[in-house]
């Protein structure tokens, strides 16, 4: 799954299973591009992965609380904890590979 | 209306043809010492220098002289006995009327005068020189560019005697031969990856372009045999400046690797304050030490200096703090201090072997600490020092002395948080170039490097210091950061020019692909005059220059048919940690410079461009 969310609908889906919180602005072109590839990685891992959008600009709190400093911002969550965390826009086999490494 | 286009010859290319030009020119003419043909700056990035050429009738040594602004500032050469004389011209001085002689060996001479214009055009190159002629003698002082501003060579006096005006930066060092090896002037990657190095002659002369697949950065070093070692990276990796080649001196191939992470694990390093996952050692120096056959790579993003085999790779020593290091590579790999007046390098460069197996560096010093006690003890560029430094080991009881060191108490005013090298030339005789130094619009010393420190209207200079028995012997201060000094003559007893075509060896890399494709088909319109955008082709690569704003979604194709390559083109500034280079940033944001090699590509290829929502045209064909 792949959507976009808003704070309260993050903290409802955060916890469940692995999930890749996209920390991501509409002001900034490496992210536009991180848009495509993520849909790439959803293909990979169906099911197994959620992948959330969060803005950046919209969801100031929710930024805050993950000390989120830029975007683009990726943060691997299994269960709630977060494992791993990449920052700046990254090609697929990186995310791929940071996925399996926790699944 | 499509966009601009420009085939650009090499630079070999262009020398060699300006080279045969003279030489027919003297062919048809009757030149002689008292009516020679002179060429100034022949060769096109060497613009105090020239060529002179003239016969005589019988075979004669003929010594040329520039004359000097005083005497011993005269810079002179004897050429060995021939009858047609090609001849370089060095140390000419810049905005100048210079007189130079040709004077033949117990015969006949003329003074010839070469108007050289002001190669600065009126920028101020030099605070001072402080020496005297009789130590420094027909010696220059080279500096070699950290920024805008470029290289350069001084005599005792201050003046400038030599300049290269195309950005070759990084190290410079002489050759065995006589020629000086550097950094090319072609960019292959920001912030300041080269495609490889020049070996080239004081004139400008380009001999050799060594290309390297994964680029040139920091340093080289000359082994016994003349083959070249070279920092590198492999451009297809995530990580950066954490590998070296030995290069083939004749064939440009390469020799030999040495992946880092082969003998260190990134995840276990300790870092330093200005360490990032991508650039996780940031390789500013490797020495070759005959004595162990070992290679010794600084890393800048680890505080260490690490000293492995030759042959096998293996780790052999570590010299850093060693907070934050496993226990295991403690206790293997890392030396105890012993003696008075001992401390740490941080974030050092240059280091070299002495003759007798010690360790010298410039300890740049800069946080002062190791990162894992950065919230306690890291160092404000105030409070802060940079010193050149000396170190006895001994690898038996893994031992460490300080034996020497120069410029702690200088404090802040010798403080460079980035480049800077040390030279060895005897036992208590060093240069110590402290060339990062920067302080903030309201004159304090700078957090910010180089680069950044002028961006934001700071005041930079770069202080070059020799020492003979801790006395000193020179001290020069220009404006502007220089990455290392170098102190060599212009002349040497080898071949000062050799005539006859560059040679292009080597090859560039395969240029990193972005695997994700944006579903988009051409909107058949060619790209808007907007983007500024110009496309230079060269033999082995080409270059698309354009302007976007802030946010755009860009990505550069070359398509043949059903292969696509794709380029991504990033709109967001990047943070540059560690800009120890700062010659090819630009002040407008918004442009970009992508560089994409041949290598790998075959035929005839589209480019297009794709800007948020649309695939445009180019009207350019790259042909492969």
């Amino acid at each position: 799954m792949l959507k976009e969310v808003n704070s309260v609908e993050f903290k409802e889906l955060a916890d469940k299973g692995l999930v890749l919180a996209d920390f991501f602005s509409t002001t900034c072109g490496p992210c536009k591009m991180l848009g495509f590839v993520l849909k790439d990685v959803e293909k990979e891992f169906g099911d197994d992965l959620t992948i959330l959008k969060v803005d950046f600009d919209q969801n100031k709190e929710l930024t805050a609380e993950y000390s989120v400093a830029g975007y683009p911002t990726l943060i691997l969550l299994k269960d709630g904890v977060e494992v791993k965390r990449l920052q700046g826009l990254q090609q697929k086999p990186m995310i791929v590979n940071m996925v399996k490494e926790a699944l | 209306m499509g966009v601009n286009y420009t085939l650009e010859k090499h630079l070999i290319d262009r020398q060699y043809e300006a080279e045969q030009a003279m030489l027919k020119e003297f062919e048809a003419g009757n030149y002689t010492i008292q009516n020679p043909l002179v060429k100034y700056n022949l060769y096109e990035i060497s613009p105090l220098s020239a060529v002179v050429c003239f016969e005589t009738e019988e075979e004669t040594a003929v010594t040329i002289t520039v004359f000097g602004k005083t005497k011993q500032a005269d810079m002179s050469h004897t050429f060995p006995k021939a009858k047609k004389h090609v001849l370089p011209v060095l140390g000419l001085y810049s905005d100048y009327a210079n007189k130079v002689e040709i004077r033949a060996y117990r015969g006949e001479s003329n003074v010839i005068t070469i108007d050289v214009p002001d190669v600065y055009e009126g920028k101020k190159v030099i605070h001072y020189m402080d020496t005297t002629p009789e130590y420094l003698q027909d010696n220059v002082i080279l500096v070699s560019p950290a920024g805008e501003d470029l290289a350069s060579a001084f005599d005792y006096a201050g003046d400038a005697r030599w300049h290269m005006n195309v950005a070759c930066v990084f190290d410079v060092k002489r050759l065995k031969n006589g020629n000086l090896i550097m950094g090319s002037s072609r960019l292959l990657k920001m912030p300041y990856y080269m495609s490889g190095l020049y070996e080239i002659s004081p004139c400008g002369k380009i001999y050799k372009e060594f290309r390297v697949p994964g680029g040139y950065h920091h340093d080289e070093f000359e082994m016994e045999d003349g083959n070249l070692l070279c920092l590198t990276e492999d451009l297809e990796s995530d990580t950066v400046e954490d590998m070296c080649i030995l290069l083939d001196r004749n064939t440009g191939e390469i020799l030999k690797t040495w992946d880092y992470k082969k003998f260190l694990d990134p995840k276990t390093v300790s870092h330093s304050g200005s360490w990032s996952e991508e650039d996780w050692f940031h390789n500013n120096a490797v020495w070759y030490d005959k004595n162990t056959n070992s290679l010794t790579f600084s890393g800048r993003h680890i505080d260490s200096m690490v000293n492995i085999d030759f042959e096998t790779g293996e780790l052999n020593w570590i010299i850093g703090d060693p907070a934050g290091w496993p226990q295991e590579m403690v206790d293997k790999y890392f030396f105890k201090p012993v003696g008075n007046n001992f401390g740490w390098q941080y974030e050092q460069h240059a280091n070299v072997i002495t003759p007798n197996g010690d360790v010298m560096c410039f300890d740049n010093h800069h946080y002062g600490c190791k990162q894992v006690d950065r919230d306690v003890k890291n160092i404000a560029a105030k409070d802060n020092y940079s010193r050149g430094v000396r170190y006895r080991i001994n690898t038996k009881d893994m031992t460490i002395e300080q034996v020497w060191e120069y410029g702690k108490d200088k404090g802040a005013e010798f403080f460079s948080p980035y480049i800077c090298n040390v030279e060895y030339y005897n036992e208590g005789h060093y240069m110590v170039h402290s060339g990062g130094i920067a302080y903030d619009q309201d004159g304090n010393p700078s957090e910010a490097l180089g680069a950044f420190a002028k961006d934001m209207g700071g005041d930079l200079h770069s202080i070059t210091v020799e020492v003979c028995d801790n006395k000193k012997k020179l001290e020069m201060d220009c404006p502007g950061n220089y990455y290392r000094a170098e102190k060599l003559k212009l002349y040497t007893d080898g071949i000062n020019l050799e005539l006859g075509k560059g040679q292009l060896l080597g090859e560039m890399g395969h240029t990193k692909e972005f695997d994700t494709d944006i579903p988009m088909e051409s909107c058949g319109e060619m790209l808007p005059e907007i983007y500024n955008a110009r496309i230079v082709e060269e033999v082995d690569r080409f270059t698309f220059f354009s302007r976007f704003e802030k946010g755009q979604l860009v990505m550069m194709l070359l398509e043949q048919g059903d292969e696509v390559h794709r380029y991504y083109i990033s709109t967001t500034a990047v943070a540059y940690l560690a800009m120890c280079c700062g010659t090819f940033l630009d002040s407008d944001e918004r442009n970009t410079k992508t560089s994409v090699n041949k290598t790998g590509l075959k035929g005839t290829y589209d480019v297009r461009v794709i800007v948020d929502d649309k695939k445009y045209e180019t009207g350019v064909q790259i042909h492969c």
